[in-house]
């Protein structure tokens, strides 16, 4: 009798340990992963808040940043609320901007492959100049120099090799030099009409063969050249889908947009653009929107 | 119902006798084999396996099953002194009865085996030779030489029995037969034949297939323990039964009993 009870003791244990140890281990490893799930939840929830001040900035420009899609940019409308945060942030940027103001000069270069002969023309004139002032005396020879360098250094596409330069600093006499000036501004301007006539459609056939991005601005440019914005602002969109980090795809679609009188989309657009490369030359243009200088 | 738990119980009281043997798929082809090289002119059969695994109840069998029309002589229990066994041998093949003061001499016997041979062949079944000293197996080894002698022994599977086995009889074991544990189908038939002979058809019923592959997990299929597993089994039974009546179902079978009999075996680490 009193054994048959010790056994049915020993049985009650066997079978709390049987039953209860896996339910123990069971649970163990559920809360493991339960609180393993929680800590993981909360660092993403940090993950998160720490993200969200970029997110907010997308929701309000309503523009999705990952996608840098331009598509999805042109279906949004623009809301007042838009500009609000756009004119604290130009404010800030204000004094920076007069720091940059040299370095904006080589930032401005041309992304396309169209040169500005005006521009080279003035650089030339410039360093001739400076030539000159050498010779002559040396309140002018200082003065120029620092000038010269100053321009020189400001525009870095100047095409003249070395041993140019070296050859217009020995032949160019300072009263020539004088003169030249005013003939190189009495220059045309040089437009993007080209000598050929059908020069849109050879570049539209290029680029059917070469489907490039820059042809493709090229085509935006020649387009919002000739007014005709509306082709520009698809040809620009073009040029962004095949790379949207051709800086002046994105101008060039603000552009046209502004152009269309859609300001608020173009600025949303350069305000996005901004946000994601700081670019001083879509403040610039963000402005010019705005003051209505384009 | 009493008397049923105790009946039942009894029914695995661990015993080598005729009525006790059940045939089952392996024992009856060891059983064929056995008695098919008891025809050939064999010197020694070797029935060796595990203890529990049947052998000394294959024995049995075969001795109740031969010895009406063969000369056949069964020792259950080995005799250990050499001067007994002779003593035995040789009354069994003579028939005559030695007194106690005197012994029987190997020469003259293995002399008077010699007379025997193409006359008679006396077949001498030995349980548990293990037991047996070195010396005694040799002569074990020398009257089956003479022919008229055949031994079928039974060994246990250890390294120290299969030394034995390879070493003094090597030359002369013709048959060997292994015997091995039941399997969990044949446990099941095993328990199922010795419940049914009884009339406990209705309580074997009850138990499930679970049930006896619990009982395999922990018997292994060894006979002996079986038999000890389900004597404790309903041992537990016949105790509740007597005493705490409403602890036990009479239309399901126990699990925690099954657990309990384990634990009290120790099966079960409690």
């Amino acid at each position: 009798m009193r054994k048959l009870r010790e056994l049915e003791n020993k049985w009650l244990n066997y079978k709390v340990k049987r039953v209860l140890l896996p339910l123990v281990k069971v649970s163990a490893v559920y809360l493991l992963g339960v609180s393993g799930y929680y800590a993981y939840d909360k660092q993403d929830t940090l993950f998160a808040s720490a993200a969200t001040p970029t997110m907010h900035n997308t929701k309000v420009l309503g523009v999705s940043m990952e996608n840098n899609s331009t598509a999805k940019v042109m279906q949004r409308e623009a809301s007042a609320e838009v500009i609000e945060p756009v004119k604290a942030m130009l404010k800030k940027e204000e004094v920076r901007k007069e720091e940059l103001k040299s370095l904006e000069k080589v930032t401005l270069t041309p992304v396309i492959p169209v040169i500005d002969m005006q521009k080279e023309e003035r650089i030339k004139v410039v360093k001739k100049r400076a030539s000159s002032h050498k010779k002559s005396s040396s309140k002018k020879r200082v003065a120029s120099s620092k000038r010269a360098s100053h321009l020189v250094k400001a525009k870095p596409n100047s095409y003249l090799t070395p041993k140019e330069l070296g050859k217009m600093k020995q032949a160019t006499p300072s009263k020539v030099n004088r003169n030249t000036p005013k003939e190189v501004h009495k220059t045309k301007k040089m437009h993007f009409t080209s000598t050929s006539v059908n020069y849109v459609e050879k570049i539209k056939s290029k680029f059917a063969n070469s489907n490039n991005a820059r042809d493709a601005l090229l085509l935006a440019k020649l387009y919002y050249k000739k007014e005709n914005f509306q082709e520009a602002e698809m040809w620009a969109l073009r040029a962004n889908k095949l790379n949207n980090k051709l800086e002046e795809s994105w101008f060039m679609f603000a552009k046209s947009k502004a152009k269309l009188g859609k300001k608020h989309e173009a600025l949303k657009i350069l305000v996005t653009y901004y946000k994601k490369n700081h670019s001083s030359k879509a403040k610039q243009l963000i402005q010019a929107i705005k003051g209505g200088k384009l | 119902m009493n008397k049923s738990y105790e009946e039942l119980k009894n029914v695995f009281v661990d015993m080598v006798d005729q009525s006790a043997y059940v045939e089952l798929e392996s024992t009856a082809y060891n059983y064929s084999v056995l008695e098919s090289s008891l025809d050939k002119p064999l010197k020694m059969v070797l029935l060796y396996g595990k203890p529990g695994t049947g052998k000394s109840m294959l024995l049995n069998k075969l001795y109740h099953d031969m010895k009406a029309y063969r000369e056949i002589h069964y020792f259950n229990s080995p005799i250990l002194s050499e001067k007994e066994f002779l003593k035995s041998i040789y009354e069994a093949m003579s028939g005559q009865e030695i007194p106690t003061q005197m012994r029987v001499n190997f020469d003259a016997l293995l002399k008077y085996c010699l007379k025997l041979k193409d006359k008679r062949e006396v077949v001498f079944l030995l349980d548990e030779c293990q037991l047996y000293s070195e010396a005694l197996m040799e002569k074990i080894r020398l009257l089956s030489d003479t022919r008229v002698v055949k031994f079928v022994i039974t060994l246990h599977k250890t390294d120290n029995e299969d030394v034995i086995a390879k070493e003094h009889f090597k030359t002369r074991i013709w048959e060997v037969i292994e015997m091995s544990n039941a399997n969990e189908y044949d446990m099941e038939i095993y328990i199922q034949k010795k419940m049914i002979a009884e009339g406990f058809i209705d309580f074997f019923n009850l138990m499930k297939k679970k049930h006896f592959r619990y009982i395999h997990s922990h018997t292994k299929g060894n006979f002996r323990e079986t038999n000890k597993y389900l004597y404790t089994l309903f041992d537990i039974y016949e105790y509740y039964e007597k005493n705490e009546p409403a602890k036990i179902s009479k239309k399901k079978f126990s699990t925690k009993i099954l657990e309990m009999a384990a634990i009290r075996l120790g099966y079960i680490n409690a």
